[in-house]
């Protein structure tokens, strides 16, 4: 078998291409994700090492100068500048069909770190008095403020681990210098994001929803950012090692990974949305029915163990009994890794996988075998391989999904490290 | 630029709001598209109806204007609403529009979100509206797992109390007898089956108040519900045995029932026979490695008190790690350590 190899600079000129031209008109219906998108292409080039070199200063400072363009009056960011009329126009009757966004206040937050800034222009204080706004009655947190500061959008956990993030990036250590300003609710945000655990160990959008990788990465993300995992914090036993709870959602994890990638010559590859398995064919096709369970048992055949081969290549799904996607190579090994679990995955595995069946020939990675690449999914692919080691890319934090690099500029910027000393 | 807006008379008293981006105040735009003409101008005429506050039925036909481009865009959804709402328009047409753009963008989280903006309205919609059920069944025949189609779901039994309503369990038997994989069905058949009855907004897991240990417990159990889905799950997994969905749907039954794994120690010994000739194990005969994996847990859980039980547990843990499921070698491991673990402290 032939090493598999990571085309780092094809990656590199994917990246460039995303960030200084246009992207395809295809991408309209991410608009309002721009923030989102904005932070694939710096956090790429980053984690590739040649941000710096291959950007100007004028170009990094032209960047940073469009964040701040995309921070509201009243604190946060949006998602995109589509929703901007300007501040002339502004008034508290219309606000609300401009408002901060909640995962765009976080990404934009961790893009101006990618980029040095020192986040000395963020209305800190209002976008820290805002959030609570945020927050429900059930511990979640919404995506924008409407009208008569209504919250806005689903209620789900990908809303709460963002909210947490951009609470951790503006508080900094000590919540130093912000005096009266009202923190969210955070035991009952914790309190939500362990009722979302499902029967089967992984976390779902809400309480009693399916478990969903992106969604268990964003609740682990949380805890991580309300400082429910570091030695001596106070653990609940969602993450409390030997706990049911725990051991589940490992369990859970690990069990993510998988072969079945979902190719054109799988069997049933017209049946888009996972693989049928091999016992299929055992069938049975008279009804089985509790008085020959038995019997039914005995003539099931032996099951075959699964071949060398057939291994060679193990993505991760996001769902039980689904295709494996490259996104969810990042969001299980991720979630992993902030448990300290990651060596716990087949790391050859998802390493071939992303780099002979979903890296593009033109850079890039696609969502699954053959497509065509884009930001996400190439971003993610990058992010995954990072985490175990590939030459030729820098270190990642996994709750801040961006280099290491970017958590120590944020952690040195003196505001952050601030303590109460009296 | 000669746009569908600014050459139709309706539009006439509407200055358009034009796209800053900042670039003339020295910012460098990111992620910028290559927007088509069309998509430019209706969105500088929807910032201009949005500045406005303007309330009217051209400003609704924006809105689906600018949907069927981005249906993703976060505030034209919740001005669409408003709109709606104000102007008292029929809900049942616009949940008959809103089925074509569901049709259209399956992965969509405002689409879905919006949906249920309009059926929480109790003043229109103070039962479950008739045809409700059959379009998320054409939603299920497009995609049988959309994650936002069973999140919708799943409010709307909420909402309307459907738990123990017939066609909710008939729908999810439906689905499980044309695909006994499609997790996201097993997933909502557990709701309905031990999902707490009752109607706080979004109340959490079963017994979530309680100390951790009962998490997930159900505080009144039906044991005949018990009885009856683990029934359901054994037929289920003879069907197809390398199915996970019902296996774990087992263990979240037993679980809320208060019940041990080691209910189905008979069961599940039935997929892993050891074949001996003459008092030896040669062999071992395996149907389902979930079956090996759930005799693991048991003996592991049983171990801890007894050394031969605990060796039988490292023993199926490497039939996993070893033969039938080496891409979680590591895993099996630590599963190993953890038990071998636990016999250097009882001997300690």
């Amino acid at each position: 078998m032939s090493e598999a190899v990571f085309t780092k600079e094809r990656h590199i000129r994917y990246f460039l291409r995303c960030l200084k031209t246009f992207l395809p008109e295809l991408y309209t219906s991410n608009d309002s994700n721009r923030i989102l998108l904005a932070f694939f292409t710096v956090a790429g080039l980053d984690l590739l090492g040649v941000l710096q070199s291959k950007t100007t200063p004028e170009e990094r400072q032209g960047y940073i100068e469009w964040i701040y363009h995309c921070q509201v009056p009243s604190g946060g960011f949006r998602g995109f500048t589509g929703t901007d009329f300007g501040t002339e126009r502004r008034t508290r009757e219309n606000e609300a069909w401009d408002p901060a966004n909640v995962p765009s206040t976080f990404f934009a937050l961790v893009i101006l770190l990618i980029l040095g800034d020192d986040l000395s222009r963020v209305k800190r204080t209002e976008c820290l008095r805002w959030l609570p706004k945020m927050q429900r009655s059930d511990g979640s947190f919404g995506e924008v403020l409407g009208l008569g500061d209504q919250v806005e959008g689903g209620g789900d956990l990908r809303f709460c681990c963002f909210a947490a993030g951009t609470r951790y990036l503006l508080r900094g250590k000590s919540a130093a210098g912000l005096d009266g300003v009202q923190d969210i609710d955070v035991e009952k945000l914790v309190a939500f994001i362990e009722s979302c655990q499902a029967y089967d160990g992984g976390m779902a959008e809400g309480p009693y929803c399916e478990a969903h990788s992106g969604h268990t990465y964003c609740a682990i993300g949380a805890l991580i950012f309300l400082d429910r995992l570091s030695n001596g914090s106070k653990r609940v036993s969602l993450v409390s090692p030997g706990s049911q709870r725990y051991e589940s959602l490992i369990r859970w994890l690990v069990s993510r990974q998988t072969a079945e990638l979902g190719e054109e010559d799988d069997e049933d590859s017209d049946d888009a949305d996972g693989p049928a398995g091999d016992d299929d064919v055992q069938t049975l096709t008279k009804a089985v029915d509790r008085l020959n369970l038995d019997e039914s048992i005995d003539q099931l055949s032996d099951l075959p163990p699964p071949t060398k081969e057939s291994l060679q290549w193990a993505g991760f799904n996001g769902r039980c009994n689904k295709y494996a996607d490259t996104c969810y190579s990042f969001w299980n090994t991720a979630t992993l890794d902030m448990l300290g679990k990651l060596p716990m995955v087949d790391a050859a595995g998802n390493r071939q996988y992303l780099l002979e069946k979903t890296q593009h020939l033109i850079g890039g990675f696609g969502k699954g075998v053959g497509e065509p690449p884009d930001l996400l999914h190439s971003y993610f692919g990058l992010v995954s391989l990072a985490f175990q080691g590939e030459q030729g890319l820098d270190s990642v934090d996994p709750a801040l999904c961006a280099t290491h690099r970017t958590t120590q500029h944020l952690h040195s910027l003196p505001w952050w490290q601030e303590t109460l000393t009296d | 630029m000669e746009g569908k807006y600014v050459s139709d008379p309706e539009w006439a008293s509407i200055q358009p709001i034009p796209l800053n981006d900042g670039s003339e105040t020295g910012a460098m735009p990111m992620a910028t598209i290559a927007y088509s003409d069309d998509y430019i101008e209706a969105t500088s005429y929807l910032r201009a109806v949005m500045a406005a506050n303007e309330i009217s039925e051209r400003a609704l036909k924006l809105t689906e204007d600018i949907i069927f481009m981005n249906p993703a865009h976060y505030t034209v959804w919740i001005y669409r609403a408003k709109i709606v709402f104000a102007l008292n328009k029929d809900l049942l047409e616009e949940l008959e529009w809103l089925n074509g753009v569901s049709l259209k963008y399956l992965k969509n989280y405002q689409i879905w979100h919006h949906r249920q903006v309009l059926m929480s309205s109790q003043d229109h919609f103070p039962t479950l509206p008739p045809k409700e059920m059959d379009f998320l069944m054409e939603m299920f025949a497009q995609d049988s797992k959309n994650y936002h189609v069973w999140t919708y779901r799943h409010w709307l039994v909420r909402h309307f109390k459907l738990w123990d309503s017939p066609r909710e369990i008939a729908d999810i038997n439906s689905l499980l007898n044309s695909d006994v994989r499609n997790n996201s069905a097993w997933n909502h058949r557990y709701m309905l089956r031990f999902g707490p009855r009752s109607d706080e907004p979004d109340g959490g897991m079963t017994n979530s108040n309680g100390p951790p240990s009962e998490k997930g417990r159900l505080a009144v159990v039906d044991e005949d519900v018990v009885d009856e889905e683990l029934q359901y799950a054994q037929v289920q997994i003879v069907k197809a045995p390398e199915n996970r969905s019902p296996w774990s749907y087992a263990r979240g039954v037993l679980r809320a029932g208060g019940r041990p794994l080691s209910e189905w120690t008979g069961f599940a010994q039935k997929f892993v026979l050891d074949k001996r000739e003459q008092g030896q194990l040669v062999d071992v005969e395996v149907k389902s490695s979930h079956a090996v994996e759930w005799l693991a847990d048991v003996y592991a859980q049983d171990g801890a008190a007894q050394e031969s039980t605990a060796a039988e547990a490292v023993r199926m843990l490497n039939l996993l790690k070893e033969k039938y499921d080496p891409i979680r070698r590591n895993y099996w491991d630590y599963r190993i350590q953890m038990i071998l673990g636990q016999e250097v402290l009882a001997s300690a």
